[in-house]
């Protein structure tokens, strides 16, 4: 799996798959394609559960998400290229990149999307929408059109052996990244305090804003969360793929997929969807590949049909 | 200011509808002898975007329905003419005839099943339609041509005349909205503006809310259509780009930029966006950032769009 854009972008190309016949598969390859899966799942879980998130709490589908995932990515690779000798430097822009997409996130949600709440939800489309051109545009003139790449980081850069199939090691680590944001997640909301408040707020905004709860302060809060997440993946993804413009409006409508599967402001449901979709676009092009673009496209529209509230989502 | 709008206001006092009405359909009838070529082929797309973008207001500002997905039925009427001429040989007539037709059936499909879900599913699932859509014509390569699109699609020799165009496209816009002027003042339009204010009450006195807005869909689709249509007989190719959704937030930014209330508000939006575009693309490259900028700015500031501006200013006066 080389690159993202798996579902709405170009269409990708594994190096085994040919276009004429259909590959008799076999039980190391398919094991190969699903831990290839599982790990683009793993990146896209991370932007999906942040877009979910935010739709949770504050109500706003952010369209330009995936923009801030891009940036991300470029932050990652202007990082490591300025800072280039420097041993571990992947890893300082692992933490630094997310926390720069947060902050354009929060100056996003007190400049601009605080004045939208409780308006006709076009208005966000319309508003989301002119940040991705903003961003888009911007992305453009600091880094140019080219494609660019940033090399996997040590101790991750060779492949290792796995049922008889050379698998790159950073696939796992981006596996093992995904279990861990999705665990600690769970825990920040689930048993903390601040996750507390969180879910008072998405619960009930009037009640938590009578209980004395700063309402404006969490709406922030969570959309930089959301965009921390949207940059951290962003920088993660790199070293499997390139880092070029295009990538914002192919990952937010993967993203728009897996929320929808899962069910959207669900965080299990945003994590089951992105494996879900993982292995789809993986099986999905090594079968027919023709139609693997599609493939993800009919799974949510089956299941909006069979049940539209999503796999974990709940009814309305 | 204040002057030049009691002058205004002294204006529309003065001359009533029907006669500014009469000087507008002069300007259009005696345009082709005022401007250049290649303004009137600027006239001529927006003449079809106009047309789109008031199909797409059917839904949006009348019905209360937000479509991520105009684009892929817009696409759905280009590639149904561009195919019947290029691959099947048809004649013109049967071949325009077809395109609204084909788009209203795959409307109704895709419709049937947007018009389950409300809100954001309703419109994530017009996203994904139109990504269908996107993903056959793009993969599609023995009848669509794939990426490469339909090229040189052979139209009557009529087309060449850009004037001949411009009149073909006049007419049969102008047609179009006229129809859709009509339907949004009929009883079944009054029936879809009740739906857009309050869809449970519209429910309670016994109407079929899905059915309404799955006609909704169904006529949006078919206007698209022919949109589609006009737009690949007058450029004589059809591209997977038509379809994408980028395309139909083009055509959603115009709708908001005239003003979704206002039944011109699609027209007079056409009009401004492509002037914006042609004007700050010949200035700069970055036009995506300014357009972004701007886009923003209207949300913030100007909702109601240039259309639902002045007719508040105006008022104001009254």
């Amino acid at each position: 799996m080389n690159t993202v854009q798996g579902i709405s972008g170009e269409p990708t190309r594994l190096p085994c798959e040919t276009d004429s016949e259909v590959n008799p598969m076999t039980l190391e390859a398919a094991l190969g394609q699903m831990l290839s899966g599982i790990s683009l799942g793993m990146v896209w879980f991370l932007i999906a559960a942040g877009l979910s998130i935010i739709f949770g709490t504050l109500k706003v589908l952010n369209l330009a998400h995936g923009s801030i995932y891009m940036l991300g990515g470029f932050l990652c690779y202007h990082i490591t290229s300025t800072l280039s000798p420097t041993p571990g430097v992947f890893w300082i822009a692992l933490i630094v990149a997310p926390l720069l997409t947060a902050t354009v996130g929060g100056f996003v949600e007190v400049l601009l999307l605080r004045r939208i709440y409780g308006q006709d939800m076009i208005y966000q489309y319309i508003l989301t929408f002119g940040l991705i051109l903003i961003i888009g545009e911007v992305c453009k003139l600091v880094w140019g059109v080219g494609y660019n790449t940033v090399a996997a980081p040590w101790p991750f850069q060779d492949a290792v052996s796995l049922f008889g199939l050379a698998f790159p090691r950073y696939n796992l680590f981006l596996i093992g990244m995904g279990i861990l944001v999705f665990v600690g997640l769970r825990a920040l909301i689930g048993a903390t305090g601040l996750g507390g408040i969180i879910r008072a707020v998405t619960h009930n905004r009037e009640v938590a804003s009578a209980l004395g709860i700063n309402v404006p302060v969490v709406y922030t809060g969570v959309f930089m969360l959301g965009c921390w997440l949207a940059g951290l993946a962003g920088a993660l993804m790199p070293p499997m793929s390139v880092v070029a413009l295009g990538a914002d409006l192919s990952v937010i409508i993967d993203c728009f997929i897996i929320v929808v599967i899962g069910g959207l402001g669900s965080l299990p449901g945003a994590f089951l969807g992105a494996i879900i979709l993982g292995l789809t676009t993986a099986f999905g092009l090594y079968i027919i590949p023709k139609l693997a673009v599609a493939f993800g496209f009919i799974l949510m529209i089956i299941v909006l049909i069979i049940r539209p509230w999503g796999l974990m989502g709940e009814p309305d | 200011m204040e002057e030049i709008k009691d002058k205004l206001e002294l204006l529309r006092g003065r001359i009533p509808r029907a006669i500014l009405f009469a000087i507008f359909c002069a300007f259009m009838i005696a345009l082709p002898a005022l401007i250049g070529k290649s303004w009137l082929n600027i006239t001529v797309e927006m003449l079809i975007m106009a047309l789109a973008a008031c199909s797409l207001n059917l839904m949006l500002g009348y019905t209360g329905m937000v479509s991520f997905g105009p684009a892929g039925l817009y696409a759905v009427g280009a590639y149904t003419t561009g195919i019947l001429l290029a691959k099947l040989g048809t004649g013109i007539v049967p071949a325009m005839i077809a395109a609204p037709i084909m788009a209203a059936i795959v409307g109704w499909g895709v419709g049937w099943i947007c018009v389950r879900r409300t809100q954001v599913y309703f419109a994530l699932l017009t996203l994904a339609f139109a990504q269908i859509i996107w993903t056959i014509i793009f993969e599609w390569y023995p009848v669509t041509g794939g990426d490469d699109g339909l090229v040189s699609i052979p139209t009557p020799d009529f087309f060449f005349s850009i004037t001949n165009s411009y009149y073909f496209c006049l007419v049969l816009v102008a047609s179009c909205i006229y129809a859709i002027w009509r339907i949004v003042n009929s009883p079944f339009g009054g029936t879809l503006q009740a739906i857009r204010e309050n869809p449970g009450r519209v429910e309670f006195i016994g109407v079929n809310v899905k059915r309404y807005q799955l006609a909704a869909f169904v006529l949006s689709s078919l206007f698209l259509g022919v949109a589609g249509s006009l737009y690949c007989v007058f450029s004589g190719s059809a591209f997977p780009d038509y379809a994408h959704w980028t395309k139909s937030t083009d055509m959603l930014v115009i709708c908001l930029l005239g003003g979704i209330y206002n039944f011109s508000g699609p027209i007079v939006g056409t009009a401004v966006y492509t002037i914006l575009i042609k004007t700050i693309s010949k200035h700069t490259m970055q036009w995506n950032l300014i357009l972004g900028v701007i886009v923003v700015l209207l949300v913030l500031l100007m909702r109601n769009g240039v259309v639902g501006f002045l007719s508040q200013k105006l008022s104001r006066h009254r």
